[in-house]
């Protein structure tokens, strides 16, 4: 998905281990800045804020510059229109949890924004209502992260700067709130810079990822093109990939899930082995590139429930042992990315926009599910 | 108790009240000043600052004095006009002010550098200039260490004498304070008067410390462990 507004960040400073330089531009909804831990990623949204000012460069969100070093203009932090997330939530401790969420209302007003409204849907969205009244040091972490969310949100910004909102959080807590994550990216169209390292995050929340490494972009693409490459990647090599892909739950039986894929009439129904999730609820499933088979012509007597048919879209070798194919089904938006090795293209003459059926391991995917947590 | 007596109290009082009053703002500024700044200059400036704590008073009273006097550099042939500060009780609460003012700094200082500075910047993405920033979220964090240190201003202050004699004086019923009242009589001999003065500074000192006690217990989120 695009927006129209355009962020440019061109930023240079010298660190203690190395000059973080980066020069990216997006229009992507979620841009992701992916890289392992000390790679600059903070100090890149800190720059961004204003945070930084003896970073030099030029920064712009679609019509305003907030700097341009060459022509000796900063904006400070305040007139940014930030909405900052961080890590730690730091929430205001001496407040309670509806004082936090109202502590930008009066830049909201400022901008022109209608807070009491973005509040209201807000605390539906995030689910803060119990918590209101609530001070920041009785919340749990995950409840933490929820109201430094809602917070940002209601401060109306015009950029909202997610530095690994869930890397505090333990793994099963993470899926839990990543799911709210996806609906204020469904419900705002705010652009965001999610700064990650985690790759179920990045599928399901970005749609633009560049790699940070020494304070280097080093790659820079779709979330798939990106964590498929081992290179930029070294999980994908060990672990393989995984595909995430958003789905909703239609049915729950004693024997598995079933969710849909998609929507409407051309919608996939893909079954699960694990019985979780609530009927109707948002999640997502992952599915190891190594548990797609491809198979040319739509086989027959296959123990397999989950055969679709597809279109390859491309073909790219990542090892010397093994190739990715992404394939699209036919109404997914999402391609998936399928690992193989060499003698599987040949013995199947596959191409980029060949017909395939994929047949997917139901034991093999994960539901990464609110309920299951 | 003797007119005497009650003077100097309400004269304490007010000197150490109009002292802290004073000395409390400027020096909440330089303690967050040397709390977020750590060059070469905020330690010196630091240093500068906290001499009062370790010369002798009187020391810092004869500066006084000298840059007090007619041709000093605060006296009226530099200044112009005459300040008309020496031997009054205003000289008293200059003298207190400045013999207070370190311990305010390093006690502020300690309380803002428990204020977590990415709190600040949290507060200035959400739009609010430095300024705001610093009332809206630096002193209400820091507020109990700022209470305890408004406290033991207000204690240095009361106890000021070395300073205060030697720009003030020891006039009684003008610029006589507490401690100068006790070194009278002790010096004159009335055991009694002594006794009552000292009572007086014991419990007054003892419930100002408690205080502070409280608050830094509090600010901490210290809990004792139970018996």
């Amino acid at each position: 998905m695009k927006l129209s507004t355009e962020l440019q960040a061109q930023v240079s400073l010298t660190l203690d281990r190395f000059r973080l330089e980066v020069d990216v531009a997006t229009h992507a909804h979620v841009t992701g800045v992916f890289g392992p831990s000390g790679c600059g990623k903070t100090t890149l949204l800190e720059c961004i804020a204003g945070l930084r000012s003896s970073a030099a460069g030029r920064v712009v969100l679609g019509s305003e510059v907030w700097q341009d070093s060459a022509d000796s203009v900063f904006t400070p932090t305040e007139r940014r229109g930030i909405g900052y997330v961080p890590q730690a939530g730091l929430l205001f401790p001496h407040r309670t949890v509806k004082q936090n969420l109202e502590a930008g209302f009066r830049r909201a007003r400022r901008e022109g924004g209608d807070p009491a409204a973005i509040y209201r849907r807000v605390i539906e969205l995030l689910e803060l209502r119990d918590l209101l009244k609530r001070r920041p040091a009785t919340l749990s972490g995950g409840e933490r992260q929820r109201v430094a969310l809602g917070r940002a949100l209601c401060s109306a910004p015009r950029l909202m700067l997610l530095d690994e909102p869930l890397a505090a959080l333990d793994q099963p807590l993470r899926r839990k709130i990543l799911p709210f994550l996806r609906s204020v990216r469904e419900q705002f169209a705010v652009p965001m810079l999610l700064v990650s390292h985690d790759p179920v995050e990045v599928q399901a929340l970005c749609d633009d990822v560049f790699v940070l490494r020494d304070g280097k972009v080093v790659a820079r693409g779709t979330p798939q093109d990106v964590l498929t490459d081992p290179s930029v990647f070294a999980m994908a090599d060990e672990q393989g990939f995984e595909n995430i892909l958003a789905v909703t739950v239609l049915d729950r039986h004693p024997a598995g899930t079933t969710v849909a894929l998609g929507s409407g009439a051309t919608r996939l129904r893909f079954e699960l082995t694990e019985p979780v999730g609530t009927i109707d609820d948002h999640c997502f499933v992952g599915i190891p590139a190594r548990a797609i088979l491809i198979a040319a012509e739509k086989p027959t007597g296959l123990s397999a429930r989950n055969i679709f048919p597809a279109t390859i879209e491309s073909i790219q070798a990542i090892s010397e042992t093994s190739l990715i194919v992404k394939a699209r089904f036919d109404d997914a938006s999402a391609p998936l990315a399928i690992e193989v090795g060499h003698a599987a293209v040949d013995a199947l003459a596959l191409r980029a926009g060949l017909r395939v059926h994929l047949i997917v391991k139901a034991t093999s995917c994960t539901l990464y599910d609110a309920a299951a947590a | 108790m003797s007119e005497n007596t009650i003077s100097a109290i309400v004269l304490t009082l007010r000197v150490a009240g109009v002292a802290t009053l004073c000395s409390f703002i400027p020096a909440i500024l330089l303690g967050y000043y040397f709390s977020r700044r750590t060059t070469a200059t905020s330690k010196i400036l630091s240093t500068i600052a906290t001499l009062p704590m370790v010369l002798p008073p009187t020391a810092v009273g004869y500066l006084l004095l000298r840059a007090l006097a007619v041709d000093g550099p605060l006296g009226p042939r530099v200044l112009g006009f005459n300040i008309d500060l020496l031997l009054t009780w205003k000289a008293a609460v200059l003298a207190a002010s400045i013999m207070a003012a370190p311990l305010v700094i390093r006690t502020a200082k300690v309380a803002f550098d428990g204020v977590d500075p990415d709190l600040e910047s949290m507060t200035r993405t959400l739009g609010y200039t430095r300024v705001e920033t610093f009332l809206r979220t630096s002193v209400p964090l820091a507020s109990r260490g700022l209470l305890a240190a408004a406290i033991l201003g207000f204690t240095r202050a009361v106890g000021e004498f070395g300073a205060t004699i030697t720009v003030a004086g020891n006039i009684p019923m003008k610029t006589q304070t507490l401690a100068g009242a006790i070194f009278s009589a002790q010096q004159v001999g009335r055991t009694d008067e002594a006794y009552v003065l000292i009572a007086l500074s014991l419990a007054l000192g003892f419930v100002a410390i408690y205080t502070t006690e409280v608050l830094a217990d509090k600010a901490s989120g210290h809990k004792a462990p139970q018996v």
